[in-house]
């Protein structure tokens, strides 16, 4: 049986996370590491035995042994480094999103469709027991024609300032799961956008031009009404809720939580707070993607999230963040003015 | 207590909520008293009226309202006579419960408030779901700051079946005859008031309310003064039922109101794990709220305070309904000073 030998790009915390999953894979070979920060990771790198650690990520790229890479570098370095994998041959699986904005993203959908390699973009909600149960049963037919979808998405706890200021802003940063998420539950496109935020509490997120608390209402072109609601912090835990309403019935994802034991006492009942983080609450959905991804290389199979599922993410991020700043519904057509490239 | 310091009623209407109110103000609130009873049909109000004790039932609201012997007039008749009412009980000096919407037209709304605090009357409106038991609950939390500032309030509020079509042609739009229930609803969770709206509808149920002009399924999402955000979604059916759930998110916490339902019993088969549909319309769902509602409407006449859901939020809810129905129609956002 072949073996793929990966190379991975950034070893921050899902870097770190897509490693030891594929170290799990039978037929994979985890073969070098590149980040700019050696001695930080020196003892992981060390303690999991990878052969080869180097500062240059350049170096993973003209590997003629390495098969395919991993992208976990800071977003504004992805359109670079799919660029170059793809160039030199090599599959990729990359990080969402696909780049920090819309016309770069364009530029790299446009070289990929050109290659032959296989690309994968991490929305790895796909592949999460509760929303994959959920899109399997409104693609069976049993919620019927969608109608209405609710999301709540929120974080435990604020990102870092310095985070923020490289994240390209909630949209891109954080809604952009659940904009893929959408369409992938409905199987259908977005129409228009309209999003607004406020800032309820660091006051420097709002120095940054971004929000910490944030919504977003999706038309979408089957018909279909999307409603997003997001905070970057409950204090009570990591919070993730769909549900999506049809003209049969109504399938809604609650929390998972570490247990499920009640405790109850002449003063209350009580239960397990919701996971406390996204390692946690999505750890099998981080598996099962890469998983998928080197079935695919495996099977030369096209992988389930492409390069254009990625576009499509940031365009609706772009229409929600220009939607915010500029006050006004936007439709995604305003954006999209290459419509050949997403032909077929 | 005797007679003499009982409330004296005059309900006008006695459509499906006028018997309501009736019903609950003979049987449940014992410090009033429904002294008549206005409805355009006398002879079938008359019939089911007798059952239940109240003897005198008239055509003429008029006639009740310049009743030197009552206090109150309950309003449950067809909005488009609501302004009118109102006027003439606050000139008569009547107190007044008035059912929801006060009129579709804010000027008109505007002109019979000024009316009643000219009088100085006390008026109610019938926003009953204020006085739900998980909603009030969770305003109770709000307020005792359990939830922090509030940030997000989302609402769902969906009917298991569309009014006629006939309703609907007259209803004013589902912002108006539906989701105002959630506008004001959102204004008494977040304690502030709303400065943008936006709205966006669609006819995915039956293609006959679009046709009429209306939708039947929206999102609306409205911003508050004090920072809050507040989104809702409507469906016009939900073929499990009535759904109506609330949740307000804070810097302290979340808290949430599912369905009640008729039993809490748990089924486990073979087959299936599954409990109660939820109660299957507002009669069922809030029951408890339309006895709570006149309960404390007829304790402030007695104690001489002021509502809790008065004449204010009565239009602010219209004027937030107003909003969405153009935010809709225009596909933009609208700031509700536009409309004020």
């Amino acid at each position: 049986m072949r073996t793929f030998k990966f190379g991975i790009i950034g070893a921050g915390r899902l870097g770190k996370i897509h490693t030891m999953n594929l170290m799990r894979i039978s037929g994979v070979k985890v073969k070098v590491i590149a980040d700019p920060q050696l001695e930080a990771i020196k003892e992981w790198t060390d303690n999991l035995g990878i052969p080869k650690v180097v500062p240059d990520w350049h170096s993973v790229i003209n590997d003629p042994e390495i098969n395919a890479v991993v992208i976990t570098s800071p977003t504004t370095f992805h359109a670079e480094m799919i660029t170059a994998a793809a160039n030199a041959g090599k599959h990729v699986f990359t990080e969402k999103p696909l780049s920090h904005d819309l016309a770069s993203a364009k530029k790299v959908l446009a070289l990929l469709e050109k290659t032959d390699v296989k690309v994968q973009v991490a929305f790895n909600r796909r592949f999460d027991h509760n929303y994959k149960k959920i899109r399997d049963f409104v693609a069976s037919g049993q919620i019927g024609e969608i109608h209405l979808i609710r999301i709540t998405a929120r974080d435990p706890f604020l990102p870092n300032i310095e985070f923020v200021k490289k994240s390209g802003g909630i949209f891109f940063d954080f809604f952009i799961h659940e904009f893929d998420n959408i369409r992938f539950v409905t199987n259908s496109e977005v129409e228009e956008v309209y999003a607004g935020g406020s800032v309820r509490w660091d006051p420097e997120i709002k120095n940054a031009g971004d929000y910490d608390t944030a919504f977003a209402v999706l038309k979408m072109k089957c018909g279909t009404l999307c409603v997003i609601d997001s905070s970057r912090q409950a204090v009570y835990g990591y919070d993730q809720r769909m549900e999506v309403f049809g003209s049969k019935g109504r399938i809604t994802s609650l929390n998972d939580r570490e247990t499920n034991v009640e405790l109850k006492n002449h003063e209350t009942v009580t239960m397990d707070k919701p996971l406390p983080n996204f390692q946690k609450r999505y750890a099998d959905s981080f598996n099962a993607e890469m998983q998928d991804f080197v079935r695919c290389l495996v099977e030369n199979k096209t992988p389930l999230v492409t390069p254009k599922d990625g576009y499509k993410a940031i365009l609706i991020a772009e229409a929600a963040t220009r939607s915010a700043r500029e006050n006004r519904t936007i439709k995604i057509e305003e954006l999209e003015d290459i419509s050949s490239l997403l032909n077929g | 207590m005797s007679d003499k310091d009982k409330i004296r009623v005059a309900v006008i209407g006695a459509g499906r909520i006028g018997k309501i109110h009736i019903e609950n103000l003979v049987n449940k609130i014992p410090e009033a008293e429904v002294v008549c009873v206005a409805d355009i049909q006398v002879d079938k109000t008359e019939e089911w009226a007798k059952k239940i004790g109240v003897e005198r039932v008239i055509s003429d609201p008029t006639e009740a309202i310049q009743d030197p012997n009552i206090d109150a007039v309950v309003i449950c008749s067809p909005t488009n006579t609501h302004a009118d009412l109102i006027i003439k009980a606050a000139k008569a000096g009547k107190d007044i419960f008035c059912e929801k919407p006060i009129d579709r037209d804010l000027s008109r709304i505007e002109t019979a408030l000024e009316e009643v605090k000219d009088a100085g009357v006390k008026f109610q409106v019938g926003f009953n779901r204020r006085f739900d038991h998980n909603f009030r609950k969770i305003r109770l939390l709000v307020k005792d700051g359990e939830i922090g500032d509030v940030h997000i309030v989302n609402i769902t509020s969906r009917d298991p079946n569309p009014p006629s079509i006939e309703y609907v042609k007259s209803s004013g739009g589902i912002f108006v005859d539906m989701t105002i229930h959630d506008f004001d609803m959102a204004r008494y969770l977040t304690g502030s008031e709303v400065i943008k709206v936006y709205a966006v509808g669609n006819v995915l149920v039956d293609p006959k309310i679009g046709e009429v002009g209306d939708y039947d399924t929206i999102i609306a999402t409205l911003e508050f003064e004090n920072g809050a955000i507040c989104t809702i979604d409507n469906s016009r059916k939900a073929v499990y039922g009535y759904d109506q759930r609330v949740e307000v998110f804070g810097s302290k916490g979340s808290a949430i109101a599912y369905n009640d339902r008729p039993t809490n019993v748990v089924v486990s088969t073979q087959d299936a794990v599954y409990m109660d549909k939820p109660l299957y319309f507002f009669l069922e769902r809030y029951k408890e709220s339309f006895v709570q509602e006149m309960q404390d409407f007829i304790d402030c006449l007695k104690n001489n305070e002021e509502p809790l859901v008065t004449g204010k939020d009565g239009f602010q809810a219209m004027a937030i309904a107003v909003a969405a129905t153009k935010s809709a129609k225009e596909k933009r956002p609208v700031r509700l000073e536009e409309i004020l």
